[in-house]
């Protein structure tokens, strides 16, 4: 693009100068934060525009005023050329790869570097308006499942059955939820009461297709790595409500602190089999399997009960006797 | 054509279908399913579930419409929506500007401009 050649400046008075001066300093400096490319060109062809509609007035400062505020506050003048809501027409796409960002795409695959959240984490596993049922990770590189996503193509839910996600779930079914963490975390550690003690110093961590142990941590490890991964999410979880946070968090929460806890139990007993003599590696399939199932079902199960307290509540409420269509 | 101008074709989409939507519930209460293949039937708006029931969910929000579950004469009970007094003013507001905006765009994009 090629600046306009400037006109010669109508007959205006220092003060009304100054105004324009002011106004497109300011334009330039906003402009080189969004879009320090255009900022040059722009200001020249903004200023020909005011000259050339002050060239109609008697270039007094109310007459600058006016055509400055049909252009609008500087700075949201300068955000309309990219800065402030997108990105900069014919930039680079939003997923390119770009170090200093912390979530994007790499070759097509989605990245998440930022601390994940329980918001962010409730909103990626049950987002049943969200018709993606794998969704960027909450955290680290690849995809998660979007539960709800999963739930409305099966049939089981549909996008809009709730207003707001589980927030009609009565409390007791609530609590039931994060029970389930609880009692698998539970086990977990019941039965390392029972099986740990008689464990060798090395205790299989990785075991190949056939159930042949690969890799051996040092028991105390294995201990604190299986107590880490089932008991602290379920605290979270547990936490999560204690904290009254919303609805979608606790039963996200309670989801995902089953999915670990599952996973961990999942390790133990293929652990506890192998050290028994054992062979196989049924444990870690039925766990693995359990772990993705188990949080789809209370999710969708969370969601059945919310949309029939709904249904129940507009069905039977005051509003009944509207006719039906 | 270039995915930058399929980005802005569908930004302009995006605030046409809100409008679509208050203009469908102007008419009358509906269940999403309905609204759905309503807007789908103009491919023009080229809409999908995965746009229409965000939008709902964001209008809901926002007071524009709400919603209630009513029995169905077919199957399970539907979830209707309906334009509130607020919804139906915005709507009003919206479709008289929608109208200048569309007067505006036919005459620039099917008369010669004369300068």
């Amino acid at each position: 693009m090629t600046a306009p050649q400037r006109k010669p400046g109508p007959n205006i008075t220092p003060e009304a100068a100054g105004l324009i001066e002011t106004y497109f300093a300011r334009v330039h400096g906003a402009m080189l934060v969004s879009a320090a490319g255009e900022a040059a060109e722009t200001v020249d062809e903004l200023r020909a525009h005011v000259m050339d509609e002050l060239a109609r007035t008697d270039g007094s400062p109310a007459a600058v005023s006016r055509i400055l505020g049909e252009l609008g506050p500087p700075e949201a003048l300068a955000a309309e050329y990219g800065g402030a809501d997108g990105p900069v027409p014919g930039a680079a796409p939003q997923d390119a790869a770009d170090p200093r960002r912390l979530h994007g795409r790499i070759l097509g695959v989605p990245y998440e570097l930022r601390m994940p959240t329980t918001a962010r984490i409730a909103s990626r596993w049950w987002n049943p308006l969200d018709p993606h049922v794998f969704v960027p990770r909450v955290f680290g590189l690849g995809w998660d499942i979007n539960f709800g996503a999963l739930a409305v193509k099966l049939g089981m839910v549909r996008p809009d059955d709730e207003d707001e996600p589980f927030a009609t779930v009565p409390r007791g079914w609530m609590m039931a939820a994060l029970a389930v963490p609880m009692a698998l975390s539970a086990a977990v550690a019941a039965l390392l009461a029972l099986y740990a003690a008689a464990w060798p110093a090395s205790v299989p961590v990785q075991w190949s297709a056939a159930g042949e142990p690969q890799s051996f941590w040092p028991r105390i490890a294995v201990i604190v790595y299986l107590l880490a991964m089932s008991v602290l999410p379920a605290l979270g979880a547990a936490s999560s409500y204690a904290r009254r946070r919303p609805p979608l968090n606790r039963a996200a929460g309670a989801a995902g602190a089953t999915l670990l806890a599952t996973i961990a139990l999942a390790q133990l007993v293929q652990t506890i089999l192998t050290l028994g003599g054992t062979p196989g590696m049924w444990p870690t399939w039925v766990g693995l399997s359990t772990a993705i199932l188990l949080p789809f079902a209370m999710l969708t199960v969370l969601s059945r009960i919310g949309r029939a307290r709904e249904q129940r509540r507009d069905l039977n409420g005051t509003r009944k006797k509207e006719p039906a269509r | 054509m270039t995915t930058e101008a399929d980005g802005r074709i569908s930004q302009f989409r995006k605030g046409a279908v809100e409008l679509a939507i208050l203009a469908l519930l102007h008419h009358g209460e509906a269940y999403g399913g309905e609204i759905v293949e309503a807007l789908a039937s103009h491919p023009g708006l080229a809409i999908s579930a995965g746009t229409v029931y965000p939008l709902l969910s964001r209008l809901r929000k926002a007071g524009v419409i709400d919603s209630l579950w009513r029995e169905s004469p077919v199957g399970p009970p539907r979830k209707y929506y309906r334009l509130t007094p607020e919804g139906s003013a915005e709507f009003e507001a919206m479709a008289k500007a929608w109208e200048g905006v569309a007067g505006a765009m036919d005459t620039l994009l099917n008369k010669e401009i004369v300068r």
